[in-house]
């Protein structure tokens, strides 16, 4: 086993937000004497990254992820806790460490907003310091993965949120981080730039074996990307694995879709539940290891003209396991 | 160091062609800005048309105080307030959020927010401030010399640098109080920088050295070019221009450890 | 004319405008500050004699007199005008059943109760400090009124036929940066018209940015009378005249330009 390059343990962030009754009697108490509430954003979270792979960050909103990543990031000090990426600690904030991670931010831009993307791109490679030649060679490659050489003399205002994110990924990745930060890239992108997005991030961590850490809402984009989640909910970790394992393990079952030729005269086997019917459409859950035989009753005892077998749906999944608060 | 230099000429270089993309007209601003400087030489005109000197200044010593205010406000909106403001305001870094994407780089926080966005058509009100302290040179009772001109050239630097150090603090500031309007209040307490200090009443000399140290940055140039400083003045004016650098230097990182421990 | 939903919409932007009054009343001190140092700067030059004929009292009378009249008729709405027009907002201004005009005319009063609620107090606090010297008789007072309204009118429709270029050319708001810095110069800040001299002090009783400020300041102040008044008077009525037209004909040929070339 490598050594890690990420290594974080027990790393908690608790925030002192100032606590504020509504009024005006509240409002002049306050001048004199302030309240605080303590936020608990991330509660004593370790874990373990090896250089190259790519790790999902989920869980639901509020939950501590963009937290955990700025901590990394050297963004914001911890509470409490230590971490070390690629042999530094985050929060001191060496340019050597700088040099070699990089973040994108879905709802925010780095982009000189008035003028086309590759002059900043050339404010960065003079910021990073990347020499000249290497400089060239990086951008024609992502240039070329991101099929954008169009929108380099554009200027920034003008283009499209899908076009604006490509320059995003282009600016991050300008100086070859080793460890790339992902905050919500997709966030408000069209299906097809998604797509081609996941398939840029997985082709380029493939070809560089930058360590890619992810967060995002989008289920499809951890799916496709990860396959390593990291699910945080509260500031605590609850689940460090393949994501498969997680929907294994909270839901151990199996959706069963039929489309039947006529009524349904007869009762269902015992095992299955109905969770969908219409007309001629059935949607039945079956427990895991139960489906092969009840699939095999179905398809002798029911007059059945389609039958699929799925795995439950990922966001149902999840969904429930911020509603429970536990896995 | 060179690594530095080429920086700012990439900073300089985008900073053009952001201007430049607006196309703004460039004559109207030319006559604004020579409307303003004509009001206030012709203010300070006025007033030595009508009295000869005003507690001992005379018409060459405050139009050098004028050409000093010209000047130092230009360097201003050379860079120092372009690259500023960026981080206060309601769309600025600081309220946004995008103050992360500056802390992530490789280089000196207070380096980059201070060199980082260039206004070249202040190169204009440069030349134009230049000129009217050249005409005040040319009014003045006694030509400068060259020592005068050398202990000119420091109490200006020191004048700079003590501006310099306001804006920072008031930036710092902006950490605690994100929304405020710290540059507009500056902006209106600067103006009272046109008219040497001593014209003021005794109260407001108080307010007028510390809050916004006018003496400094626009009086002790002007004496200095009118041979009109001793040396002890001069070092008091560095020592306070360096004092209030350190201050508000230490100001300004405070600042940025709260953002870094409160942002979310 | 409709006065209801007039006398609504100036009600409504006062009460959102008062929410924000600390930032206006930020915009008012920032306003004052460059009549308080021709202020300092006037009264010390007199000291205990006079300049000009002004003593160092009536020069503080003046310049504090300047600061409350330079804020009633300062027509900051004028800013908002090439705003509009430029923003597509026009479109919605002229769907309503009610002129133009009141949208305006309902910032300018709200603007003027928010700023007053800030500048008069202050005002009060650096006359008992300073010690003005004012000589001012009813007869004065009572000319000061119009004169105060005229100035407000003829400042506001200046800027505004100015702001109507918009229409046009969207550097319109360049141009009335250009007008605040002549009225700076030659209404009575930089110093008060009697004292600008030679072709300046003719230009300054010729042109109209006199009679936005300065003017009502004289009148107040007592420095103008008799002849002199009636003079002063009919130049602010010509003046106001002249802008009118402007106006009127700029806003004729403006509206069609803009529904011809679709804002």
């Amino acid at each position: 086993m490598p050594e890690p390059q990420i290594t974080v343990s027990h790393l908690t962030k608790t925030y002192r937000v100032p606590q504020r009754e509504p009024g005006l009697r509240a409002a002049v108490r306050s001048l004199v004497h302030r309240e605080y509430r303590d936020v608990e954003a991330v509660r004593d979270i370790s874990f373990a990254i090896t250089a190259g792979e790519v790790v999902g960050f989920i869980g639901p909103n509020g939950a501590g992820k963009t937290t955990t990543l700025k901590m990394l990031a050297g963004l914001l000090h911890p509470t409490g806790g230590d971490a070390r990426v690629a042999g530094h600690v985050p929060w001191q904030r060496r340019p050597d460490y700088l040099r070699r991670i990089s973040m994108v931010m879905g709802n925010k831009s780095q982009m000189m907003w008035d003028i086309p993307p590759l002059d900043t791109f050339l404010v960065l490679r003079e910021i990073y310091r990347v020499p000249a030649a290497e400089f060239q060679q990086t951008l024609d490659e992502l240039v070329a993965l991101l099929d954008m050489s169009d929108l380099l003399t554009k200027p920034v205002r003008n283009l499209s949120l899908g076009e604006r994110m490509k320059c995003e990924m282009v600016a991050a990745l300008l100086h070859r981080p080793a460890v790339l930060f992902l905050d919500e890239p997709t966030l408000g992108l069209d299906v097809s730039i998604q797509r081609r997005l996941r398939r840029f991030i997985a082709e380029y961590n493939r070809r560089s074996g930058a360590t890619v850490i992810l967060t995002s809402h989008y289920m499809a984009d951890v799916a496709e990307l990860c396959p390593r989640v990291i699910l945080i909910h509260h500031g605590v970790l609850l689940y460090d694995g393949p994501l498969g394992g997680l929907v294994e393990r909270l839901a151990p079952f199996k959706l069963i879709r039929l489309t039947l030729d006529g009524a349904r005269d007869e009762a269902l086997p015992d095992g299955l539940e109905v969770i969908e019917q219409e007309n001629g459409r059935l949607v039945l859950r079956a427990a895991r290891r139960d489906t092969p035989a009840l699939t095999a009753r179905l398809l002798s005892t029911l007059p059945v003209i389609d039958l699929a077998v799925e795995d439950p749906p990922v966001d149902a999944v999840i969904d429930q396991i911020y509603q429970e608060g536990s896995v | 160091m060179r690594a530095y230099a080429t920086l700012i000429g990439q900073f300089i270089r985008a900073s053009v062609q952001q201007e430049l993309a607006y196309r703004a007209n460039f004559l109207i601003s030319l006559m604004h800005s020579l409307l303003n400087a004509a009001t206030g030489v012709l203010g300070v005109a006025v007033l030595f048309g009508q009295v000869e000197t005003v507690r001992g200044w005379d018409l060459g010593a405050t139009l050098a105080v004028l050409g000093v205010y010209l000047t130092v406000g230009a360097l201003r909106d050379l860079v120092i307030s372009p690259s500023l403001d960026a981080l206060a305001g309601m769309d600025g870094e600081v309220w946004t959020g995008r103050l992360d994407f500056t802390l992530l780089r490789p280089v000196d926080i207070q380096f980059l927010a201070s060199v980082r966005h260039w206004r070249p058509f202040a190169l204009v009100d440069l030349v134009i401030g230049i000129g009217v302290l050249v005409a005040a040179a040319a009014r003045l009772d006694a030509a400068p010399g060259p020592g005068d001109l050398g202990a000119f050239l420091v109490a200006f630097g020191a004048g700079l640098l003590a501006l310099y150090a306001v804006l920072l603090a008031f930036i710092g500031l902006t950490f605690w109080s994100p929304g405020f309007l710290f540059s507009w209040v500056f902006s209106g307490l600067f103006q009272m920088a046109r008219y040497p200090v001593g014209l003021y009443p005794g109260w407001m000399r108080l307010a007028l050295t510390w809050v916004v140290p006018v003496g400094i940055i626009t009086t002790v140039p002007a004496q200095a070019l009118a041979g009109d400083v001793g040396p002890g003045l001069l070092a008091g004016s560095v020592i306070a221009a360096v004092g209030l650098f350190a201050g508000a230097t230490a100001l300004f990182r405070a600042g940025l450890r709260r953002y870094a421990s409160a942002s979310s | 004319m409709n006065h209801r939903g007039g006398w609504a919409l100036i009600r409504r932007t006062w009460a959102s405008w008062m929410q924000y009054r600390g930032f206006f009343f930020l915009l008012a001190f920032g306003w004052m500050i460059p009549p308080l140092v021709y202020l300092f700067v006037w009264s010390t030059a007199a000291g205990g004699a006079t300049v000009g004929g002004f003593s160092r009292g009536e020069f503080v009378a003046y310049y504090l007199v300047l600061i409350l009249v330079n804020q009633l008729t300062y027509a900051q709405t004028n800013w908002i005008v090439g705003d509009v027009i430029r923003g597509g907002g026009m479109s919605q201004w002229l769907l309503y059943p009610l002129a133009p005009a009141y949208h305006v005319l309902s910032s300018e009063l709200a603007g003027k109760v928010v700023y007053m609620i800030f500048v008069v107090p202050v005002t009060a606090v650096l006359a008992i400090t300073l010690k003005p010297e004012l000589h001012a008789s009813l007869a004065d007072v009572l000319a000061f009124v119009p004169a105060l309204i005229f100035a407000w009118m003829l400042r506001f429709l200046w800027g505004y036929w100015l702001a109507l270029l918009a229409f046009w050319s969207t550097r319109a708001d360049a141009l009335l940066a250009v007008q605040d810095a002549l009225v700076f110069l030659l209404a009575g800040q930089v110093a008060p018209v009697a004292l600008l001299p030679g072709v300046l002090g003719r230009a300054a009783e010729m042109l109209p940015f006199r009679y936005m400020v300065g003017f009502p300041v004289e009148v107040l102040t007592g420095q103008v009378s008799g002849t002199e008044l009636a003079t002063g008077f009919a130049c602010q009525l010509g003046w106001l005249a002249v802008a009118l037209g402007l106006t009127w004909i700029l806003w004729r040929r403006g509206v069609r330009h803009y529904a011809a070339v679709g804002g």
